[in-house]
């Protein structure tokens, strides 16, 4: 793996100058006092736009087809059950495709022995913080890349466990497709597939995020002796809950593999593959990735940039993760920090490790930012243009899919509203009505509780948190689709998940 | 609360008075005074004095002041919802862990004397050890009289200090019999893991985070206190484990012996599922936590309402809210526990009052336990967005059966008038 921070020197801008020793005490006490006029003070610091919009729009689109011809950009979320392996799966692709090098997978091997986890080796290129190699799971999303003949892929490596689930979302909400990893050793797949699993919950997460295409790899295939029954049974289990979720069977494919052996990833070849040759000869997991299809992307809406992780990015400013939803955004750009009443400009855009002059809808991004305090961007703040914001809501109508649950729906119910990288307690104050499921009719107006597996149309209030409320930033699912999808959970489970159909302020 | 004296007829007329101790107690006189009440305390009032020359000479005069109610204002002491680490160091020279709650009662003075006239607004500031007499409007009715009675227990101070913390989140909670006070919030950035920023960002960010909350701790939680129980660490994930180790790696550090002990007796640590306040209920619900305090207010609060939603998901017919169906199966003598927020007993309208208290003494009569929720704590403002009303029904009855019933009855009765009339 190159390190990112080499990258990112090589090509970042000329970094502030070092102030001069003799610097006037008034001038001093202005900038203590923040009385500087900070567009004057950071002026030399944000660069200017290079194209107008509509200029900008014509390129993007010039270069989306001749990337059409080349290599389509997607982003990939790998999710599961907990010790599925999506972590050493990643890291055994990442090998295979050399975009990790002999040496970090050689310390990675050293160290995971030298901490009596060797299995976890492959895990570790990914799975990065000291709490999450100790505990030997993965807790928070991991981004990677990679590139196919056909695909330029970003990885999200989500976590697995239950606790982590708003990780997961977080990192769902920025995906195209999904890659489900299962556990095929005994009783593994059944423990992730029951209820209460994450195979079920993620799998119904990523379809509520948007992700219409997914890619089944059953993983550790070795451990059952590659047998093709095995393989069968757990595709047949899968196929109708797919379905029944919501992915089309022509979007779902079904892989075996071996992620710790790097079986069917790259080649189906070598010593451990035999068994499994006697009966595959599909594709392998990269002939899949190569025909995963990028959905079709807004770039003529407005810009949205949810933000996904805050960091102290190179030199002075503030780097900010996040996926562009819709629209274009381009260096030099002015945009609006909501909720606050705060701008910053764009000062430098990195995709994949490499600086870009600008980014279209899709792409996940990272904009170093100026003329801006942190204390204005909190994780889950959208970025958008100043003259076309996100709108704020506090109170909000959606149309919602309940799931199984336990304790029924009821006014006033309290619940934890997840929109994007965002969480927040919120209460179901009002049940407007039930719908059907297929017609989206109105089944009964004023409803007293909802029930398991029914569809309903509710009001959603952002619960205050001490003495003050503050809105989120939120879009209607018919103006802007990715903006516009929420999910409810409560006390650790998915309950619900849906659409804003009105911003009610 | 210190109880002085009562002189309640059977009729409920007649006055009490009550001397407040502490924040809790003053959050049972903002429950007791209603609009309309008199109530007589000691007040400081600035008198002018004109004399015959025209100058004037202003006296501040220390005297006791009957008043009309017609307003009261209570404040706990709550902390501001964002803290960033500036406003953290700031509130540690004024910060005290008995913070006080303010109550204040306004209203025109009805007993006229030598200083103030009569009619003179007067703004009453109730103090801690002075005593405050209160004689109700319309009254004084079971539910207030039982609020007294509770009020005056001596030595129920039960106190937990809690922690509900997330990656970079904590919010500091004292929880007293009738109260919830969220005394600090802490927000700091921690930058996530991501292949870009790198695994140390996130660490050093974390360490950051803790190494605050350490402080925050310190300055917000008594925890040298005798009264205080526990003090219950709650996170999802693992947060609670390492805040917990960092805490006792510091303080051996630190050399702060009370503190080491406070940690190792008083600490329990509970898992939640998310890292907001109103998580709170979970920790109620916690088995760690039900066997240290079942005894208490709170945690009693807490299992009624999770059995109400246990009830709601099992059976539909035997749970039941909102104030016009709780009525309805209180007429049917159908209610075996009722949950009822005391918000909705401090209803400015009496009339709204009567009715609560009616349905109260109601559920009392036919041997229906009565649960009255604090608003003040997390269960009872959950309660409070379910209408602040419900009940746990001791056989089932279907609602749309039970308002078609009403409205049959409703009809018969409205017919049977007119028949009346045309008769007579």
């Amino acid at each position: 793996m190159g390190s990112p921070a080499k990258v990112g020197k090589k090509a970042a801008p000329p970094t502030k100058t070092a102030p001069p020793a003799y610097l006037d005490q008034s001038q001093l006490d202005l900038s203590g006092l923040n009385l500087v006029n900070k567009e004057v003070s950071k002026a030399e610091e944000a660069p200017k736009m290079s194209f107008a919009h509509d200029k900008l729009l014509e390129e993007v689109r010039k270069s989306l087809d001749a990337q059409r011809k080349g290599k389509q950009a997607l982003s990939l979320v790998v999710i599961g059950h907990v010790d599925a392996g999506k972590s050493t799966l990643m890291g055994r692709l990442l090998y295979e495709l050399g975009r990790m090098d002999e040496r970090t997978r050689a310390a990675n091997e050293r160290n995971s022995t030298k901490a009596g986890k060797s299995s976890f080796s492959w895990a570790w290129s990914l799975d990065g913080t000291s709490e999450e190699r100790e505990r030997g799971i993965t807790m928070d999303v991991a981004l990677e890349s990679f590139s196919t003949t056909k695909r330029q892929i970003t990885v999200l490596d989500a976590p697995g466990h239950k606790e982590f689930i708003p990780n997961m979302i977080s990192g769902a909400s920025r995906a195209d497709c999904a890659l489900l990893v299962v556990d095929a050793s005994t009783g593994e797949f059944e423990s992730g597939f029951e209820r209460g699993g994450q195979t079920r919950e993620h799998l119904v997460l990523a379809r509520s995020l948007g992700v219409a295409q997914v890619i089944v790899a059953i993983n550790k295939l070795d451990q059952v002796q590659w047998g093709k029954n095995r393989y069968e049974e757990i595709c047949a289990l899968l196929r109708p809950f797919l379905t029944q979720s919501g992915f089309h069977s022509a979007k779902t494919s079904f892989i075996p593999i071996g992620a710790m052996l790097g079986v069917n990833l790259v080649a189906c070849e070598g010593e451990d593959a035999k068994q499994l040759l006697e009966w595959y000869q599909g594709p392998t997991l990269v002939d899949l990735l190569d025909k995963l299809e990028p959905p079709s992307r807004d770039i003529t809406a407005p810009a949205r940039i949810p933000v996904s992780n805050i960091f102290k990015g190179q030199g002075s400013g503030i780097s900010v993760s996040g996926r562009v939803l819709s629209g274009v955004v381009q260096v030099g750009e002015r945009l609006r920090i909501l909720p606050g009443d705060e701008t910053a400009v764009v000062k430098s855009i990195e995709v994949e490790e490499e600086n870009v002059p600008w980014v279209a809808a899709g792409s996940n991004a990272i904009l170093a930012l100026v003329s801006v305090d942190s204390v204005q961007l909190t994780i889950g703040s959208v970025l958008c243009p100043p003259a076309n914001p996100v709108p704020l809501a506090l109170t909000f109508t959606a149309r919602i899919l309940i799931f199984d649950l336990q304790v029924p729906i009821i006014a006033g119910a309290m619940v934890e509203l997840f929109h994007h990288s965002r969480d927040v307690p919120a209460s179901v104050s009002k049940l407007i009505a039930t719908l059907d499921r297929a017609s989206g009719k109105v089944v009964k107006s004023n409803p007293r509780v909802l029930g398991k597996a029914s569809s309903a149309e509710v009001q959603i209030t952002i619960r205050s948190t001490g003495s003050s409320t503050r809105p989120i930033p939120l879009e209607p699912y018919a103006a802007n689709k990715a903006m516009g999808r929420i999910l409810i959970r409560r006390e650790g489970e998915t309950i619900a998940a849906g659409i804003v159909m009105e911003v009610l302020g | 609360m210190k109880f002085v004296n009562r002189f309640v007829d059977k009729h409920g007329t007649g006055h009490v008075t009550l001397r407040p101790e502490d924040d809790e107690d003053m959050w049972h006189l903002y429950n007791l005074i209603q609009e309309g009440d008199s109530i007589r305390a000691p007040a400081i009032r600035r008198v002018q004095k004109i004399s015959s020359t025209g100058s004037v000479d202003s006296q501040r005069v220390r005297l006791n002041l009957t008043i009309k109610v017609t307003r009261v204002d209570f404040s706990s002491s709550a902390a501001p919802s964002t803290a960033t680490p500036n406003d953290a160091a700031d509130a540690s020279s004024s910060n005290q862990p008995d913070a006080t709650a303010a109550l204040h009662i306004s209203g025109p003075v009805t007993v006229e004397n030598q200083h103030v006239r009569l009619g003179a607004f007067h703004t009453l500031d109730i103090e801690v050890q002075r005593d405050v007499r209160i004689e109700k409007f319309e009254g004084w009715d079971s539910v207030a009289l039982a609020r007294v009675d509770e009020a005056i227990v001596p030595g129920k101070g039960a106190e937990v200090a809690a922690l509900v913390c997330g990656e970079g989140t904590a919010a500091f909670c004292l929880l007293s019999q009738h109260m919830t006070l969220v005394t600090h919030r802490l927000s700091l950035p921690v930058p996530r893991k991501g292949s870009a920023s790198g695994a140390t960002q996130h660490e050093k960010g974390l360490n950051r985070f803790y190494g605050t909350l350490f402080e925050s701790f310190l300055r917000h939680v008594p925890y040298s206190n005798v009264g205080l129980k526990a003090i219950v660490i709650a996170s999802p994930g693992w947060v609670r484990d390492s805040v917990y180790d960092y805490m006792v790696a510091e303080a051996s550090r630190r050399g702060d012996k009370v503190l080491q002990k406070a940690l190792k007796d008083k600490v329990v640590k509970v898992h939640i599922s998310s890292p907001h306040v109103h998580s709170l209920v979970e920790v109620l619900k916690s088995p760690e936590i039900v066997s240290q305090l079942k005894e208490t207010k709170f945690a009693r609060e807490g299992i009624v309402l999770d059995k109400f939603f246990k009830m709601l998901g099992t059976d539909e017919m035997r749970a039941w809210y909102g104030p016009d169906h709780v009525v309805l199966a209180a007429d049917r003598g159908a209610i075996g526990t009722l949950l009822i927020s005391d918000d909705l007993f401090r209803a400015s309208n009496p009339v709204t009052r009567k009715k609560y208290v009616g349905l109260v003494e109601a559920v009392q009569q036919k041997g229906g336990e009565v649960v009255i929720f604090s608003s003040m704590h997390e269960s009872g403002q959950q309660l409070l967005l379910l209408t602040g009303i419900a009940a746990l029904l001791t056989f089932p009855l279907d609602v749309e059966v039970v308002e078609a019933e009403d409205k049959e009855e409703a009809e018969r009765l409205r017919l049977a008038k007119e028949g009346e009339l045309d008769g007579g």
